[in-house]
């Protein structure tokens, strides 16, 4: 049993507060990711979880055990710091080394893990070196190295592929997840990275503001954002947001108009997301706009266009031919419609819902 | 009328001249009522002379080395007052003239005159006699002792030393408190060869005389002046043995007299003390020999001497004011000048110099290190062999320079043969302005370093004594030095003995600088702490204040009997501690000072390395599984090494060479035994013989020891770098 619960964890740093009732349950053997924009608290929540922060208010239990005001070295976690930290004055090796010495293991058994993780790491031949003889990546996979070894019940990584180049980062990515399935230990995970977040988690945990936004599988989080933050946060190119009116059956906005087979009820004014991947330029559709930009990935790509109800991103499929200024109409996929509150704040329908999520007065 | 005109003139030429004739110039030391005193009677011998007289008072202890500078370049005074003691000195250094035939022998009394002769003349007009005497409480003493059997017997009812009541006080461990029992027991100072002499019967007498007072209980421990005269005014210790000068310092409250101190029953001698003997010395360069002689003259006889004993309370060489009423009325003097008879003048005898610091090491072993008669006269036998070791031979001085030529032209022909093709102009184009850039610099190093280096480098090879010139022995110093010549090694004055001390002293004090300082860092840097500003100010405090002031304070703080620790000490239900007695305690106390100067700096070096580690070290430490302790070993202490070498290294050598505290605090105590390698060298210089050579032996030798130090040193760094 490794799990971790947060419960309604407060932390401030003098006035200005950080973390604001977070309710978090990392379930054991969990590779649980959190994404969220840059300030929002996720090195805080990581450092709340290994003790070296204690929050304001709130507790945090590991294992069904209160380690509110254990010390860090006593929680049994590790954690790779975004700064890397780590010890100057000591080898790759030595560094690698240091927290297993400290927890008394043979030697032997320190010599195997250090190489089995220097292996895995691709270190092995660097491990006589002193940090500061090393690049930023290479830095990087000493400081994973460092938690590696270590085999804690929960491991904390904050970051820890961000500096190292695309194809080390696939590669180490990979090595990740086989890790996480051969060890079974639960893993927190802070990244910035939308692909690292999908394909490695098992849940994803949405921050914005110091608060959770949300917290699901990836698909989960993808197909039925709980607000238009989660939903911007989530997917590349970003959903389109356009406000629209409720008319019975339609939604309809600036020079466009959509049917919606589900009632709403009493709302008027809500805010349609569609996703880019949803929108096709084609020769005819609900949408005209013009191009204002064109991103191709090979022969298909995705179109910025200026329409009368505002801007909005579509995808084009092979053997359309778009241009930059080109009048183009663009129609929506059917049962791709997303509508949340005009506020932004709640999701009312997602694509295959049969009733509204949220009932919001007129 | 022509005559008349050129008789008026002549006569106003000598009327000018007259007027413009400078004053005596008279140089003296005296304060209070002896200055006062010699006021009047030179003013007296204006007015019946005639002639002007400026007064010049001098700080003592600048006196004479003012007169050793300022006679031969003729800036000197005409007349000048000093006591008699220096008499060899001046007669060598040329300063003094001889009295003329104004001198009569019968007008002193008759031991007066003896201390003024050398070399078969008078050298000045005898003044005032000083010289030792019992003061005694009337109250507990009505009639002073005549033998020193009385002396026991009064001593053994008026001492209970549980009460703290003592019979007797005097300064004890000073030689010349010594001497009247030296002679008493019929001792003399120096043998058949004019050589210094500490064994015998009479030493050992009067040693073993000594011990038993002390034994039993009628002498207080460790009696220092001011220590003799509190307790007389507290009525704690009924006889006192001092001079003149401490009847000023009697309370008015006491009931007191004066006698001559008691004579020896066993062998009938009176305890004779010294006789010091102030005297008008006119100057050997002076412009008006005759008006000198006759200041010199008046002041000694007559008006000058009733006047100087009258108003200025000093005993008069001269016998017509002793038989004058007023100075016969007077006790004080009256019974001084029957002291005197029995005192022996002071010799003159640079011999005499020598003796003052094996007798005051014997004394400090017998009263207060348990040492035996016999045993403490041969410990000051082998000090003064020890300081006075006989001159080296003479070295051939031909090899040396030979040597030196040959090593000079090695070097020439290595430069030569190794300098660059290019020419220089070519290669330096603004030698010039990079040559006047760096001329300030190059003269300060030139002057204050190499001049001073080379010249202690030279002075080494040579041996000079007082008396004596330079004189080349080559490398016999160092091998005295190196062979320990003289004494065993383990014995204070070895050099082996005291680099020891020295590497102790260092070693010692470098690791509770950092302790102190770096464990004070660790609590400063705590960013919880309220006031950390405060803090660090005030404890930076020590290390800003001149070393030698915190150094003056400490030495108050261990005082025995006056000082802040040990009232601290007696509070608790502690023993007062005699700290500078014992080698430990010394040491410790030296220690302790020097501590307390030397923590700041290493506290500023860690706390700024301190903070130049990365606080998520720590961090990452602590989720690793560290303690505290574990990071500060594992973590602070590696990182702040490569910032703490440095200072160490330097904090060491600032140490080794510490002198201040050395010199101030213990100064050496007990018996040179905390002196470290420079306190060491600049007794050698300065209290020791003038052997000038042989520190500067020493010093070349510290140079060697530092140079063999920061060499090695240098390794570790750089491979600390790497
Ligand atoms: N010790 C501290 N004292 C004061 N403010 C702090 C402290 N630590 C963090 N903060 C503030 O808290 C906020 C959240 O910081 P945190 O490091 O948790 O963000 P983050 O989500 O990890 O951001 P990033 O993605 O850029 O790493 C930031 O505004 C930061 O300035
Ligand atoms: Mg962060």
């Amino acid at each position: 049993m490794s799990d971790v619960q947060l419960t309604n964890i407060h932390k401030s740093f003098g006035i200005t507060r950080i973390v604001k009732g977070v309710d978090l349950h990392v379930r054991s053997g969990e590779f649980l990711v959190m994404v969220g924009p840059s300030g929002c608290g996720k090195t805080t929540l990581l450092r709340l979880i290994s003790g070296l922060e204690s929050p304001d208010i709130g507790d945090v239990h590991m294992g069904g055990v209160r380690v509110t005001d254990t010390p860090p070295r006593d929680r049994d976690v590790a954690m790779v710091f975004q700064s890397y930290a780590l010890y100057p004055h000591m080898t790759v090796r030595e560094n690698l080394a240091f927290g297993l010495e400290l927890r008394k293991l043979p030697r032997k058994e320190i010599q195997t893990r250090v190489e089995e993780a220097a292996g895995q790491l691709e270190l092995a031949h660097l491990l006589d070196r002193k940090p500061k003889q090393l690049s930023g990546g290479q830095r990087q996979r000493v400081a994973m190295g460092r938690a590696l070894v270590r085999r804690p019940r929960v491991f904390l990584f904050d970051e820890p592929l961000s500096n190292l180049d695309t194809a080390l980062r696939v590669q180490m990515r990979g090595e990740l997840a086989r890790l996480h399935r051969k060890l079974g230990a639960t893993m927190v995970y802070v990244t910035h990275d939308q692909v690292e977040a999908m394909t490695l988690a098992t849940r994803v945990a949405v921050f914005n503001g110091g608060k959770l936004q949300q917290v699901g599988s990836p698909l989960e989080l993808y197909n039925a954002p709980t607000n238009q933050f989660v939903a911007t946060f989530l997917g590349s190119p970003s959903m389109n947001f356009l406000a629209a009116r409720r008319e019975s059956g339609t939604l309809s906005g600036p020079g466009f108009s959509l049917p919606c087979g589900v009632d709403l009820g009493e709302v008027k004014d809500v805010k349609v997301g569609l996703r880019p991947q949803d929108l096709r330029v084609q020769g005819d559709g609900e949408f005209s706009g013009t191009v204002e930009a064109v991103e191709r990935l090979g022969s298909d790509g995705y179109a910025f266009l200026q329409t009368a109800a505002g801007p909005l991103v579509s995808r084009f499929d092979r053997g359309t031919n778009v241009q930059v200024g080109d009048n183009v109409k663009v129609c929506l996929l059917s049962n791709a419609l997303h509508v949340f509150s005009a506020d932004g704040e709640a999701a009312i329908l997602h694509p295959g819902d049969e009733r509204p999520r949220v009932e919001v007065p007129a | 009328m022509n005559a008349a005109r050129t008789g008026a003139l002549a006569l106003l030429l000598v009327a000018g001249a007259a007027a413009a004739a400078p004053p005596l110039r008279l140089w003296h030391a005296y304060r209070g009522a002896e200055e006062a005193a010699l006021e009047q009677a030179v003013k007296r011998f204006t007015e019946e002379s005639g002639t002007q007289v400026e007064l010049l008072a001098l700080p003592y202890d600048a006196f004479a080395s003012k007169l050793a500078s300022a006679i031969p370049h003729g800036v000197g005074p005409d007349v000048f007052l000093y006591a008699h003691e220096k008499l060899r000195s001046f007669r060598e250094k040329g300063l003094l003239a001889r009295a003329d035939s104004r001198l009569v022998a019968a007008d002193y009394l008759p031991n007066a005159l003896p201390a003024l002769q050398l070399d078969g003349a008078t050298w000045g007009y005898p003044l005032s006699l000083k010289c030792l005497a019992l003061y005694y409480d009337r109250d507990r003493v009505p009639s002073p002792p005549a033998t020193t059997d009385e002396w026991l017997l009064q001593l053994e009812q008026l001492s209970r030393p549980e009460d703290g009541q003592f019979g007797l006080a005097y300064e004890a461990g000073d030689f010349y408190f010594h001497a009247p029992f030296l002679f008493g027991f019929g001792g003399t100072l120096f043998d058949g060869a004019g050589h210094a002499r500490f064994t015998g019967k009479p030493m050992e007498d009067s040693l073993a005389f000594v011990l038993g007072l002390h034994r039993r209980g009628y002498l207080p421990e460790e009696a220092s002046g001011a220590l003799v005269k509190s307790l007389f005014n507290a009525q704690r210790v009924a006889m006192v043995i001092s001079g003149p000068w401490f009847a000023g310092e009697i309370s008015p409250e006491m009931n007191w007299g004066i006698a001559p101190l008691p004579s020896v029953s066993s062998t009938g001698l009176p305890l004779a003390p010294f006789l010091g003997v102030e005297a008008a010395f006119v100057s050997s360069r002076t412009q008006q020999a005759e008006g000198a002689q006759s200041l010199a003259h008046f002041l000694s006889v007559g008006d000058g001497a009733y006047l100087r004993a009258t108003a200025g309370k000093q005993v008069p060489a001269d016998t017509a004011s002793h038989r004058t009423d007023a100075v016969k009325r007077d006790v004080f003097i009256s019974r001084f000048k029957d002291a005197a008879l029995h005192a022996v003048p002071m010799p003159h005898d640079l011999e005499l110099q020598k003796m003052w610091e094996p007798m005051k090491l014997a004394l400090r072993g017998l009263l207060q290190g348990g040492t035996t008669p016999e045993a403490a006269g041969a410990l000051a036998d082998r000090r003064y062999r020890a300081l006075h070791r006989p001159a080296p031979p003479d070295a051939p001085v031909m090899p040396w320079l030979w040597g030196a030529a040959v090593l000079g032209l090695a070097a020439a022909g290595w430069a030569f043969s190794t300098r660059s093709r290019e020419p220089f102009r070519k290669r330096y184009p603004e030698a010039w302005r990079g040559l006047a850039y760096v001329a300030p610099a190059a003269v300060g190093v030139v002057v204050l370093i190499l001049v001073p280096f080379s010249v202690g480098i030279g002075l080494s090879l040579f041996h000079h004594e007082p008396s004596g010139a330079y004189r080349f022995v080559g490398l016999s110093n160092f091998t005295d030095i190196l062979q320990s010549r003289g004494y065993a090694i383990t014995e204070p004055l070895s050099f082996y003995f005291t680099l020891f001390v020295t590497v102790a002293w260092a070693a010692i004090n470098v690791v509770l600088h950092v302790g102190i300082g770096l464990l004070l860092a660790l609590v400063l840097k705590d960013p919880l702490l309220r006031l950390r500003g405060l803090y660090r100010v005030l404890l930076i405090l020590p290390w800003a204040i001149p070393n030698y002031i915190t150094a003056l304070m400490w030495k108050g703080l261990f005082h025995r009997q006056f000082g802040a620790i040990n009232a601290l000490l007696v509070a608790v239900g502690v023993e007062p501690v005699s700290w500078f007695t014992r080698f430990s305690t010394a040491f410790a106390a030296n220690v302790v000072t020097n501590t307390w100067l030397g923590f700041p700096f290493m506290m500023v070096v860690s706390l700024g390395a301190l903070q130049s580690i990365p606080q998520d070290l720590y961090e990452a430490a602590e989720v690793d599984g560290a303690s505290k302790w574990v990071q500060f070993r594992r973590i602070t202490l590696p990182l702040l090494r490569p910032a703490l070498l440095p200072s160490v290294i330097l904090g060491s050598v600032w140490t080794f060479n510490m002198f201040n505290i050395i010199y101030l605090v213990s100064g050496g105590e007990p018996g040179g035994a905390t002196d470290i390698l420079v306190s060491e060298a600049y007794r050698w210089a300065f209290q020791r013989n003038e052997q000038y050579g042989f520190a500067a032996a020493y010093s070349v030798l510290i140079f060697a020891v530092l140079w063999l130090y920061t060499t090695a040193t240098k390794r570790l760094t750089a491979t600390e770098a790497a």
